[in-house]
């Protein structure tokens, strides 16, 4: 008898390597870029050094590709806070309410947008705040402030760009492509015929295409990566709209197989009783192979075959809910502080517009607000510890570097851990940490000033817990209930043949990313039927577009009636007219006629997808109303 | 001796290492379709500090020649 072991993954602390690499990283980052501040005399060096924090990624490109966004960020929210100041700088309470409202705005935009896009819209918003908010008392340093923190954020981006670069960080495309892989092998998965009950089926297809919409902001950081970035980008793409295809077809060809013969669970079999069947395999096949392809252009860094673009989906009335949110939560604290007339309350409301931006791009925004108030007081005692039990007075540069690596690596350390509670703390611990310490040349170690930072965070952050549970968020009924309203409204612009602007596949990810925000665990009744109506639509949507796609190649053929026809029957879902004329076509073309059988098969799988699709829905409906 | 010359945007002096710094950034991203058609990433086992050394040897030419 033989045996095999498997070696253990290496780790050290219950960390692997990577992780650690990681942490030591980004503290050779923050060392390199509070040197550099200090070097240059800059008026903020702590902000080029929470700069590293916060582009504290572990891959190169994700990191890059934040900076970037940041700094385009940090030139508009500089632009809007001049503007403020100019415009409302006599008027502190209309100045408090116009930048709740800009702030509301930024957080709006990030609602409509996804990944490093919606980060750029909070931080527009949140850097007025940093400032205008913190210049409140002294509007005519404005432009000096706003210089400064350019200049501090400048230094930081370079920092972390050239440590990265030196250290070896790892690329994001090999990470992507095993991901996308992983997605892959569940997809083929999903396609076999194994009997699972509707709400579970859905719950499946609904999850896959939640992880394959999921990806989007990934792959679009892939471009700044490296001179073949925009290329990898491209394949990375078309493998995930592919890989939605892939879910697409495999439901289709589910749907033939219990159309074909309700008792037979065999495709193969099924497939050899029906030329549907066949069509629908060879269309599974065919969209495997393109995710296949996809993937191996991805990993050579070649150009794919079939380039589509990923459109992406957001519910506008979700954005502005969330929007209206953040500025009323935003006025409720700078009316309490108003009211309250503490000095130096302004560096308070700036960290709570801090929090509300950075909470806004995060999936769980009150689970993010909650993490904030966990760390707030965690991060005062290490800032504390580091400051005036470790440093204690201590002016040497060295002294500071090797006293932040303990902390800077922990923090990074968690991060990385797959718990989402223990990674927010850590990465929210490394942010407040540096700006409790607020390192500068010479530091001051005043326990007054620490004081006061350290109770102004606590108090902003627990101002905000305390306004957003009086202010709460929609609730998951609401926010289905509108996804589905934008589902049915562009259901009947695919009807009405008047949403021809993407290719079928283009716009099957997009409802895929719809489904992906669908609020649903899947757990209740009510959440299994509202995923279930919307993959029904997804379903009968695609057919729609794919049927639409393949009768237009009949268009200037002496068949150009049947393709007229079957376009009616497609926009009235006439499912009996569908398969008529797909018979006709086969009638009429001969059996010899590769383009007609193919245009034949389509348009069968599409009147059964749809008869199933509506099947399924029934039900779902009478569930959700 | 080389003397160089400040920016001015409005009365906002900026200092010319930004002047280079940025100039440098704009054609290292206008060489990246060139550097891809070349297989740049194929010729270094390390392309990430390669880019990172090409960017400094711009730079550096830069404030060389103005």
């Amino acid at each position: 008898m033989t045996t095999a072991t498997i070696p253990r993954p290496l780790s050290f602390a219950g960390a692997p390597p990577s992780a650690w690499a990681f942490g030591v990283r980004i503290w050779v980052a923050v060392v390199a870029a509070l040197a550099a501040s200090f070097w240059l005399e800059l008026e903020a060096p702590a902000s080029a050094a929470v700069t590293v924090a916060i582009l504290a990624v572990p891959t190169r490109g994700g990191a890059l590709d934040k900076a970037r966004f940041r700094l385009a960020a940090t030139i508009i929210g500089v632009t809007a806070a001049i503007v403020i100041v100019a415009l409302f700088s006599q008027t502190r309470d209309l100045m408090l309410a116009v930048f709740a409202a800009w702030v509301g705005l930024c957080v709006c935009a990030a609602g409509l947008l996804d990944g490093n896009h919606a980060y750029a819209a909070v931080l527009s918003g949140y850097t007025v705040a940093l400032i205008a908010i913190q210049q409140l008392d002294a509007p005519e340093h404005v432009f000096e402030s706003g210089m400064a923190r350019g200049a501090a954020i400048a230094v930081g981006v370079a920092a972390i760009a050239v440590v990265n670069d030196l250290l070896a960080a790892p690329d994001s495309f090999p990470q992507l492509a095993s991901q996308l892989a992983a997605l892959h092998r569940r997809v083929r998965d999903y396609a076999k015929p194994v009997l699972r009950d509707e709400a579970t089926d859905a719950g499946t297809a609904a999850g896959l295409l939640r992880d394959i919409a999921a990806l989007r902001p990934e792959i679009a950081s892939l471009a700044t990566e490296s001179a073949s970035g925009s290329i990898r980008r491209a394949a990375a793409r078309s493998t995930a709209v592919a890989l939605v295809a892939a879910v697409h077809a495999a439901r289709a060809l589910k749907a033939v197989v219990a159309a074909t013969n309700p008792a037979m669970d065999d495709m193969i079999a099924a497939s050899a009783h029906s030329p549907a069947s066949a069509w629908a395999s060879r269309e599974s096949l065919r969209r495997i192979s393109e995710v296949r392809e996809g993937l191996a252009a991805l990993n050579a860094g070649h150009r794919p075959l079939c380039v589509w673009r990923m459109p992406l989906y957001r519910s506008r009335a979700i954005a502005a809910a969330a929007g209206l949110r953040a500025a009323a939560c935003l006025v409720l604290a700078s009316g309490f502080f108003v009211l309250a007339g503490w000095p130096s309350a302004e560096v308070s409301l700036s960290l709570v517009a801090l929090v509300i931006g950075l909470g806004a791009v995060s999936p769980n925004p009150q689970g993010f607000t909650v993490a904030a108030f966990i760390a707030a007081p965690i991060a005062a005692v290490l800032a504390g510890t580091l400051e005036f039990l470790i440093l204690d007075g201590v002016t040497e540069f060295p002294l500071l570097a090797l006293a932040l690596a303990p902390f800077v690596i922990g923090a990074m350390v968690a991060a990385t851990r797959p718990h989402p509670m223990v990674a927010s703390l850590g990465r929210l611990n490394l942010i407040f940490i540096l700006v409790i310490l607020s390192p500068s040349n010479p530091q001051s170690y005043n326990a007054n000033s620490f004081l006061f930072v350290v109770l102004f965070l606590c108090t902003g952050i627990g101002l905000l817990l305390a306004a957003e549970t009086l202010i709460p968020p929609e609730s998951n009924e609401r926010r289905q209930s509108w996804i589905m309203a934008s589902v049915r409204r562009d259901f009947e612009l695919v009807l009405s043949k008047r949403d021809r602007r993407l290719a079928p596949e283009e716009a099957m990810f997009r409802d895929a990313a719809r489904i992906g925000q669908i609020p649903a665990s899947g757990a209740s009744h009510r959440d299994s039927a509202v995923l279930a109506q919307a993959l029904s639509y997804f379903d009968r949507a695609a057919a729609i577009r794919l049927g639409r796609d393949s009768v237009a190649r009949l268009a200037e053929t002496s068949l150009s009636h049947l393709a007229a026809e079957a376009e009616e029957a497609l926009a009235t879902q006439d499912t009996q007219r569908l398969r008529d004329v797909s018979l006709a076509l086969m009638h009429v073309a001969g059996a010899g006629s590769a383009l007609a059988e193919e245009i034949s098969g389509e348009l069968t799988l599409a009147a059964i997808v749809i008869d199933a699709a509506r099947h399924a829905a029934s039900p779902a409906m009478e569930a959700v109303s | 001796m080389h003397s160089f010359s400040e920016l001015v945007v409005g009365d906002v002096f900026v200092a010319p290492f930004v002047v280079y710094a940025v100039a440098a950034l704009a054609i290292f991203f206008a060489l990246r379709p060139i550097l891809r058609l070349c297989g740049f990433d194929k010729l270094f086992s390390n392309p990430a500090v390669a880019q990172l050394s090409l960017y400094v040897a711009i730079l550096g030419l830069l404030t060389v020649a103005f």
